[in-house]
């Protein structure tokens, strides 16, 4: 105060005596005095005094000098002494602080206490000039410190006090970020640190302002300080400049910087975080100050991390390398566990950070034994109920998180397994469940508690074994799930508090069959008293008793509850889930699920009942509700909100009873089926046309169609390449053939075609005859030509012989039949012997013979065809020819046989005539009887008759294929006799030849086919004879035991006619 | 589960050299031909043997591809070995071993352990690289070399084990800050004084604030 007198008085001159002059006097002196000096001494002097009275005068000096200071800023720029005093007073000025000088002979207190009020007022009156704020800006290129130092003071406090206004301005004036920036690189440590804290106004107030009451002006601001950030960041070495800047321990260093950073993050994250990603070490710098003694600068380091971590694995995974969780887990033990207060929740924000959505994050905390660590936080006393503070519910609510960030069914399946074991073997599932069925825990923390052990359990045996047998501690002691799912029928209780033990109820039900078994079990009355956790607890509720109570109650709430979880507990069986109780105001989503039930009742019906019927079903929903209404609602359902919610995740996200509409398991299942369901009702409807898919499906099934189009595209193309290819092979071909055909029209010569039915067989003698010619030509010639057509050709050989071998199975069969035809015949002759006195009958039975005698024939030629095949020595043929050797000796016994019965019918006869009355009458039995015989035989003869023209028409069918094949083995003898050694056109031979050996092949086929077709004729015929009483099976036959037992049958059944005769 | 010392290592060099197949080889003994390119930094963890000690070795495998080399960096700083990795049957690899080597102890603390492994021995007929060529860069340079093939697991245990040797006789030398974990060393919780120890299966009431740390 003394040097202010003195230089008071060296100002004004001395004083007069008694008379001290007022202060308002002296600043007008003084600033008139500056305003108007010529000398530069005076104005400096002036502007000194000014600057020691702007303390105590503060308004006065700024009320009326302001103007002048800023004249001075202009005007003398160049006296660095005198800019320093001029600004120097503009900070005294617009300082926020209150002076001790003010307060010291200041009346009325008011003004005190409204000193910041002061600043801001000059402050807004400073910045209305834009060129005011850029006067400063540009003051900061001088050097001197004399000018520098204030002006990074002045514009701190211009800053502080209308921070908006500031930002607004700085920003618009050119360069004016970076001027200040450059003084962060300012070697005197006094300037660097106030630049900080300049910067750090600057960039303030977007996270504190966004509570403002205004929300226009909140926004406004924080587009400021988003603009300055960038601004900012865009020059990385400014983010790296700040980075080193923590190397400093300082503390008014240190913290701004801290600050800065964290609002640069705030503002801008990417830009920020991209930065502070590639400063190498920069994170580990930030990870310091974790362990920095001034809390404060830890404790903002906290918040400043958390920002950086947002969204950004690779700086999660840095920050976890730097031993994260080790720091992390320090402080939250520091500050008390739950207890401490709000820095235990950024801790757990910031580990929830790192945890969240980071799978590598997440094992580095599993293989760190950190989930050990965990279990210490929920060691609690948990009995004390004066301990539920509104900070340690968030934190518990923030610890619990953690936990489920490590065991969310998002995560991996193996993850979360070994995630879930370790928690078991911690001790952490058994201290939740505990806090589970603690007393005077609030409902927002049981409700955490709930959901968490809920994920803890979910699809893990052992757990689900271990809740399964935890007990309250209740009187009398009941299963924790009995307890819980009273809390969720009762309508008294918290809706997200019943939400969570539903959740719970399904992840101790998830792939849990026992525990469904249980749950299912004690729902029969019988049973009731077989507790879930499997023991004896007579006269205790159970879990099924409370779910059918909840199922029958009067609340709604309750109804969906216990019917999710039933069928939760019945999960193997889709049918049965049925959402009991649907709202009225969704009737949509309810005709969906009824269309969907629909749907499943026809896809999944066994045909049991009759009436019920798959096809009844379906054929009912075309006709009543028409396939389009019926997949239409049953989009509804996967259109619903509720649907796309509750699919999201398997624990409930509804707020409110009524939005209960699906639960997780019930979509999943839904989504499974609804195309399914489609399908059963309207299989001609293409399925997916009508059904709701995921933009993620439909791209994904755009890209198959893409891709199959493409190969479409090229098949085509490579059709129309083989199409061409085909043509020109058929041309030669036909041209080939059309030579054979000439060539073989010159072989045959003689003309065979004749009228009779016989004569078929000549052609099959003749083709047969030309094949045998053609192939040996084929085989000559192939040996003859390239090695690739003679391998061909070979092939071909050899396919002709199996050719020529059916067909010698067929002549075979032929003969057995014409035997056998034979030996009908001549029963039929022994027929005629019997009943020698019907003229009639005689007659016919000389056509039967004439038809017999044609077949026989017949029989002869083609016998000749037989000892063609014979020629061709082939060892079957040998075998086969005994057998007919066989059957002709059979039917040499069969004449004998004959022979026998004519001289027994003969010595009958005459006995016949010699009886009386009643031999006549037996006669005239006899003789009905054998008239209906012999009709028979008629008629079943001319069957016979029609199946052999049948047989022969096929046998003309063979021969036109016999020939065709004929034709094309000359064609490829033709082929390769024409071009024989022609080494381009081989190749188009060989595959003609391939083509021509597939098309024998095929008709080998065919002859097989037909011979069976003929060996079951046979044995028809063979039966049929039986049926007429001659013996056939025993030495041709191969047929099995059982015709011969029908044959002795029959031959019992004859032995009975014969006794009836006699 | 406790351990007497932590030691952090990294595996650098460049993209496609067998980094995150010989930490898959050594953390599960099995060997993966086709591995999905490391994206940033990617974690393992085992327990060794050293001295009759247990030290637990989290072992940080580093993307080799020049657009994570920034992202990499970050993680120099806080290991205290690195397996600096080339593959023998491709020379550009072992051409670039001086500039890994700058960048690592530019970037990490003078005392990190570098082990320089020549990986794939197993292609021995396409080598490029001769063994000779590896020791003499190793030898000028003082690391410590070795050949190994994360296919066959030749050698693949002895290099990390090494590592953790050459680490753990610098902390008896007293070379090591054993306190700064900066150096990527951590006492284990048996170490440390008072530590509570595990809490196995304990049950829900026996469990006290402590825990360990």
């Amino acid at each position: 105060m003394d040097y202010f007198r003195s230089v008071t008085q060296s100002v004004l001159g001395a004083p007069q005596p008694g008379q001290q002059p007022s202060g308002a006097d002296t600043v007008e002196r003084l600033i008139d005095r500056v305003q108007s000096s010529t000398l530069l001494e005076d104005r400096r002097d002036g502007c000194r005094a000014l600057k020691s009275m702007s303390r105590k005068y503060r308004v006065l000096v700024g009320a009326h000098g302001m103007d002048t200071l800023t004249q001075v800023l202009e005007a003398d720029r160049s006296d660095h002494e005198i800019v320093n005093y001029a600004i120097e007073t503009l900070v005294h000025i617009t300082s926020p602080e209150t002076y001790q000088e003010e307060l010291e002979d200041s009346e009325e207190p008011y003004e005190a206490t409204h000193s910041s009020v002061v600043g801001e007022q000059f402050t807004e009156i400073f910045a209305k000039r834009q060129e005011n704020i850029e006067l400063l800006i540009n003051l900061l290129d001088e050097f001197d410190f004399k000018v520098r130092y204030p002006t990074v003071k002045l514009l701190t406090n211009l800053l502080k006090n209308r921070p908006k206004d500031l930002q607004e301005v700085i920003l618009v004036i050119p360069s004016g970020v970076s001027k200040l920036m450059d003084l962060l690189s300012d070697s005197r440590e006094v300037i660097r640190n106030d630049v900080m804290s300049t910067i750090l106004w600057l960039a303030t107030f977007l996270g504190f302002q966004k509570d403002s009451e205004e929300p226009y002006e909140a926004t406004h601001s924080s587009v400021v300080g988003e603009q300055f950030t960038e601004i900012f960041a865009k020059r990385q070495e400014n983010i790296e400049l700040l980075i080193n800047l923590l190397d400093e321990f300082d503390f008014k260093v240190r913290y701004p910087t801290v600050k800065l950073l964290t609002n640069l993050l705030k503002n801008r994250p990417k830009d920020l975080q991209e930065v502070i990603l590639v400063i190498p070490s920069g994170v580990s710098k930030l990870m310091d100050l974790l362990s920095d003694s001034r809390e404060v600068i830890r404790n903002d380091a906290l918040l400043l991390l958390t920002q950086l971590t947002k969204h950004n694995t690779n700086l999660q995974k840095i920050v976890a390398f730097e031993s994260g969780y080790d720091l992390i887990f320090e402080i939250i033990k520091g500050e008390g566990l739950a207890d401490g207060g709000v820095v235990v929740e950024d801790c757990l924000i910031l580990m929830l950070n790192l945890l969240r959505n980071n799978p590598s994050n997440q094992t580095f905390f599993k293989e760190g034994s950190y989930v050990q660590r965990l279990a210490s936080f929920f060691t609690l006393p948990l009995d004390d109920n004066e301990g539920w503070s509104a900070q340690k519910v968030t934190n518990i609510h923030y610890m619990l998180q953690l936990v489920r960030s490590l065991v969310a069914p998002q995560n991996a399946a193996a993850a979360v397994f070994s995630c879930q074991r370790l928690m078991d073997q911690c001790g952490l599932l058994q201290t939740l469940t505990a806090l589970l069925m603690a007393s005077g825990v609030p409902v927002d923390i049981l409700t955490d508690t709930i959901n968490t052990v809920s994920d803890m359990i979910r699809g893990n045996m052992t757990n689900q074994e271990f809740f399964a047998s935890m007990m309250a501690p209740s009187t009398p002691p009941r299963p924790a799930i009995v307890v819980l799912l009273m809390s969720m029928v009762n309508d008294k209780q918290p809706f997200v508090l019943r939400c969570a033990v539903l959740y719970c109820f399904q992840c101790f039900l998830y792939r849990n069959h026992t525990g469904q078994a249980q749950i299912i079990q004690t729902l029969l009355p019988q049973t009731a008293d077989v507790v879930s956790g499997g023991k004896q607890c007579p006269n205790s509720i159970t879990a099924g008793q409370l779910l059918c109570s909840g199922l029958f109650s009067h609340d709604p709430v309750s109804n969906w509850f216990a019917a999710v979880a039933l069928s939760h507990s019945l999960v193997d069986n889709p049918s049965q889930k049925v959402s009991a109780n649907e709202h009225d105001e969704l009737e949509s989503v309810c005709q969906g699920l009824c269309a969907f039930l629909l749907g499943l009742c026809v896809q999944y019906n066994d045909g049991s009942g009759t009436s019920f019927s798959g096809e009844a079903l379906r054929q009912l929903v075309t006709d009543r509700i028409g396939a389009e209404t019926f997949t239409d609602k049953l989009s509804n359902i996967s259109r619903a909100e509720a649907y796309t919610k509750a699919v999201k995740s398997p624990q409930l996200a509804v707020k409110q009873p009524s939005d209960l509409v699906f639960d997780h398991e019930f979509c999943r299942l839904f989504k499974s089926l609804e195309v399914t369901c489609v399908r059963a009702v309207t299989p001609q409807l293409d399925g997916g046309s009508s059904v709701d898919v995921s933009p993620v499906e439909v791209t994904k099934y755009k890209d198959i169609i893409r891709d199959q189009d493409s190969e479409i595209t090229l098949l085509k193309q490579r059709l129309a390449g083989v199409q061409l290819e085909v043509a020109d092979v058929v041309a030669g071909r036909e041209q080939l053939t059309a030579q054979v055909q000439q060539l073989h029209d010159e072989n045959t010569g003689e003309p065979n075609i004749t009228k009779e039915e016989t004569d078929h067989s000549n052609i099959t003698t003749n083709t047969a005859t030309n094949t045998d010619p053609a192939t040996t030509t084929t085989t000559t010639t192939a040996t003859a030509t390239t090695a690739t057509t003679e391998h061909l050709q070979q092939q071909l050989a050899e396919m002709t012989h199996a050719r020529d071998y059916y067909y010698y199975e067929m002549y075979k069969k032929d003969a057995e039949l014409t035997a056998i035809q034979q030996q009908q015949q001549q029963q039929q002759q022994q027929q005629q012997q019997q009943s020698s006195e019907v003229q009639q009958q005689s007659q016919q039975s000389q056509q039967q013979t004439t038809g017999g005698e044609n077949q026989l024939n017949n029989h002869h030629n083609k016998q000749n065809a037989v000892d063609f095949f014979d020629s061709l020595s082939n060892p079957e043929m040998e075998n086969l020819r005994k057998q007919l050797e066989g059957l002709q000796l059979v039917l040499h016994n069969k004449d004998s046989e004959i022979q026998q019965l004519k001289e027994t019918a003969a010595s009958q006869v005459p006995a016949h005539s010699e009886q009386n009355g009643t031999a006549d009458k037996e006669a005239k039995v006899s003789e009905e009887q054998q008239d209906a015989t012999q009709a028979r035989l008629h008629q079943d003869n001319t069957t016979l008759r029609q199946q052999v023209k049948d047989y022969e028409i096929h046998v003309r069918q063979l021969q036109t294929q016999l020939e065709t094949a004929a034709a094309t083995v000359a064609a490829t003898t033709a082929a390769s006799v024409v071009v024989p050694g022609c080494g381009t056109t081989a190749e188009a031979r060989c595959r003609q030849l391939e083509d021509e050996l597939d098309t024998i092949r095929r008709e080998q086929e065919d002859l097989l086919v037909l011979v069976t077709d003929q060996d079951s004729k046979v044995a028809e015929y063979r039966r049929k004879l039986r049926m007429y009483g001659e013996d056939v099976t025993e030495d041709e036959d191969d047929e099995d035991d059982d015709a011969e037992f029908v044959a002795e049958n029959y031959d019992d059944d004859d032995d009975d006619l014969d006794s009836d005769i006699q | 589960m406790s351990y007497a010392y932590l030691f952090k290592y990294i595996i650098i060099g460049d993209t496609g050299v067998g980094k995150s197949c010989l930490l898959l080889q050594f953390t599960d003994k099995r060997f993966q031909p086709v591995h999905d390119l490391t994206i940033g930094v990617e974690f393992g963890a085992r327990m060794i043997t050293i001295d009759n000690k247990q030290i637990k070795l989290q072992i940080w495998d580093t993307a080799g591809q020049e657009a994570f080399r920034s992202i990499t960096r970050s993680y120099y700083r806080g290991a205290a070995g690195a397996l600096l990795v080339y593959d023998i049957t491709r020379r550009e690899t072992f051409n670039h071993l001086t500039q890994w080597l700058e960048d690592a102890r530019q970037h990490s603390n003078s005392n990190m352990v570098i082990m320089l492994i020549g990986n794939k021995s197993d292609l021995d007929s396409r080598r490029e690289v001769k063994r000779e060529e590896g020791e003499a860069f190793a030898r000028e340079h003082g690391l410590v070399f070795m050949e190994t093939s994360a296919k066959t697991a030749s050698n693949v245990e002895e290099a990390f084990i090494n590592t953790a040797r050459e680490i753990y006789e610098k902390i008896q030398e007293g070379v090591f800050d054993v306190h700064n974990e900066a150096n990527g060393i951590k006492i284990g919780p048996q170490h440390s004084p008072g530590g509570a120890g595990l809490t196995n299966n304990q049950g829900a009431a026996g469990g006290q604030g402590g825990g360990c740390c």
